[in-house]
C-alpha cells in the first residue's frame, strides 16, 4: 500500500520512520505491518519531540500499514496529561484494519488536542496547516 | 451490498466461526483468547477481528477495576462488621461487672442493636452481589442470637417462620434488622413470664410491597392499656424506623401482641 515517502534524515525507529517536513508538519509513518506497543509508542513519542525547536507543530500519522497497536499504545497516544510538542495529529487511514484500529483510537481514546483521520494526504495536510 | 451467507467461502466462515468463539469467551469475562489478525490489505474479516480484539482489551480493564472495587466493598463490610462486633464484645465485657439489673437491660439491648446491624454487613459480606441479603437468613440468624442474649435457664421460647423468599439492600435491611430486634426483644421481656411461648415471624410481598408479620402468644397487656402512654424506647424506635422505611405500622393487642410493617 501506498505511504508517505520517508527522507533519508528520516529517523528509523522500531516499528516508525519520523521526520519534520519543510512546510512545518512533522511526519510519522508506520513500518509494514507494524504492532504498536507502549515502548514504541513511547520512542516515537520521543523522536516527534526532538525534532521541536521554538514552537509546537502539527503531526501527520501515517498509520495505512499498521497491523496492531495495544491498548497501553493508544492510551499513550491519545496525549492525555502529557507534556506533548504537538498542536494537534491527522491520522491518515485506508485498509478496513487501520480504519478500525484509528477509529477505535478516535472513539475511545478523546485526545486532548485536536484529532482527526483522513483518506487522503492532501486534505490532512490542508487541515493541519491551520495548527502550524 | 449486502453480505449474504452464499458469497461466504469456507476460509471466511472459519474465520468468522473464530471471531465469534472469541466474542464469547468475552462474554463469558475470558479474556485470555484473541483473534488472528493477518495484516492484509481490504480484509474486511481481519478489521473485525482487530476490532474484537481491542474490545476485549478495553474490556478486561473494566472488569478488573470492577473485580478490585467489588473486593474493597466486601473489605469495607468485614472491616465494619469487625469493628461493631468489637463494640458488642467490649458491652458484653462491661455488663459482667453491672449488678444494676436496669443498668444491665440497657447495656444487653444496646448491645443486641448493634448485633442486629453487624450481622447485616456480616451476610452482605459473604453475599455474592455485596448488595442484598436474604431476608429468611437474616431474621433466623437475628432470632437465634437474641434468644441466646435474653433466654433464662429453663424458659422455652420456640419461633416460628413462614418467610417468602425475598432480598433487601442494606438501607432498608439495617432499619427492618433494628425493629425485628426490638420486637422480638420486647416480647422475649414482657410477653412470657412464665419463660414459655412463640413467637411468629413472617414476611410476605404483595403488589410490590413487603409485609413483616411478628406475633407473639403472649400476656398480651393488661385491661385499659394504652400504648401511646406506656410507649418505650422500644417502641418509639419502632416507629422512627418504619417512617425511615416509609412504611406503615399495625400494632394489635387483643391476643398477645401483634405487629404488621408494611413497606416498599
Amino acid at each position: 500500500m501506498n505511504t508517505l515517502i520517508p527522507p533519508a534524515n528520516a529517523l528509523n525507529l522500531t516499528s516508525f520512520k519520523t521526520w519534520m517536513g519543510d512546510d512545518g508538519i512533522c511526519r510519522t509513518v508506520t513500518k509494514e505491518l507494524a504492532e504498536i506497543n507502549l515502548e514504541q509508542a513511547m520512542e516515537n513519542s520521543v523522536a516527534v519531540s526532538s525534532l521541536y525547536k521554538d514552537r509546537k507543530f502539527p503531526l501527520l500519522i501515517d498509520a495505512r500499514n499498521i497491523k496492531y497497536m495495544s491498548k497501553e499504545a493508544r492510551k499513550f497516544f491519545s496525549t492525555n496529561g502529557r507534556d506533548i510538542k504537538i498542536t494537534c495529529f491527522g491520522i491518515m487511514v485506508k485498509s478496513p484494519l487501520s480504519r478500525v484500529i484509528g477509529n477505535f483510537f478516535m472513539g475511545l481514546n478523546k485526545p486532548e488536542i485536536p484529532a482527526r483521520l483522513f483518506d487522503s494526504e492532501a486534505d490532512a495536510l490542508q487541515w493541519l496547516k491551520q495548527y502550524r | 451490498m449486502p453480505f449474504k451467507a452464499g458469497n461466504i467461502s469456507p476460509d471466511n466462515q472459519e474465520r468468522i466461526n473464530k471471531i465469534l468463539e472469541v466474542i464469547i469467551a468475552y462474554a463469558g469475562l475470558d479474556f485470555t483468547k484473541k483473534t488472528e489478525v493477518k495484516g492484509s490489505d481490504d480484509d474486511v474479516l481481519d478489521a473485525i477481528g482487530a476490532g474484537v480484539n481491542m474490545l476485549g482489551e478495553e474490556l478486561q480493564t473494566s472488569t478488573i477495576s470492577l473485580k478490585e472495587k467489588e473486593h474493597l466493598l466486601k473489605e469495607i463490610h468485614h472491616r465494619v462488621k469487625n469493628n461493631l462486633q468489637i463494640v458488642s464484645s467490649l458491652l458484653n465485657l462491661q455488663s459482667e461487672s453491672i449488678k444494676d439489673p436496669a443498668l444491665l437491660n440497657l447495656v444487653t439491648a444496646s448491645r443486641n442493636r448493634i448485633h442486629s446491624i453487624a450481622l447485616v454487613h456480616e451476610m452482605l459480606y459473604a453475599s455474592v452481589d455485596l448488595t442484598n441479603i436474604e431476608m429468611g437468613d437474616y431474621i433466623k440468624k437475628l432470632s437465634n442470637n437474641i434468644r441466646n442474649s435474653l433466654s433464662i435457664p429453663g424458659s422455652d421460647v420456640q419461633f416460628e417462620f413462614e418467610i417468602n423468599p425475598c432480598f433487601l439492600d442494606i438501607d432498608r435491611m439495617v432499619p427492618v434488622g433494628l425493629i425485628l430486634n426490638e420486637i422480638i426483644t420486647n416480647s422475649f421481656k414482657y410477653a412470657f413470664p412464665n419463660g414459655k411461648g412463640i413467637i411468629s415471624i413472617g414476611i410476605h410481598s404483595l403488589h410490590g410491597r413487603y409485609i413483616l408479620l411478628i406475633k407473639d402468644n403472649g400476656v398480651g397487656v393488661p385491661a385499659g392499656f394504652e400504648l401511646e402512654k406506656n410507649s418505650n424506647l422500644g417502641l418509639q424506635l419502632i416507629k422512627i424506623l418504619t417512617e425511615q422505611i416509609n412504611g406503615e405500622l399495625n400494632i394489635n393487642f387483643e391476643n398477645g401482641f401483634s405487629y404488621s410493617i408494611t413497606f416498599n
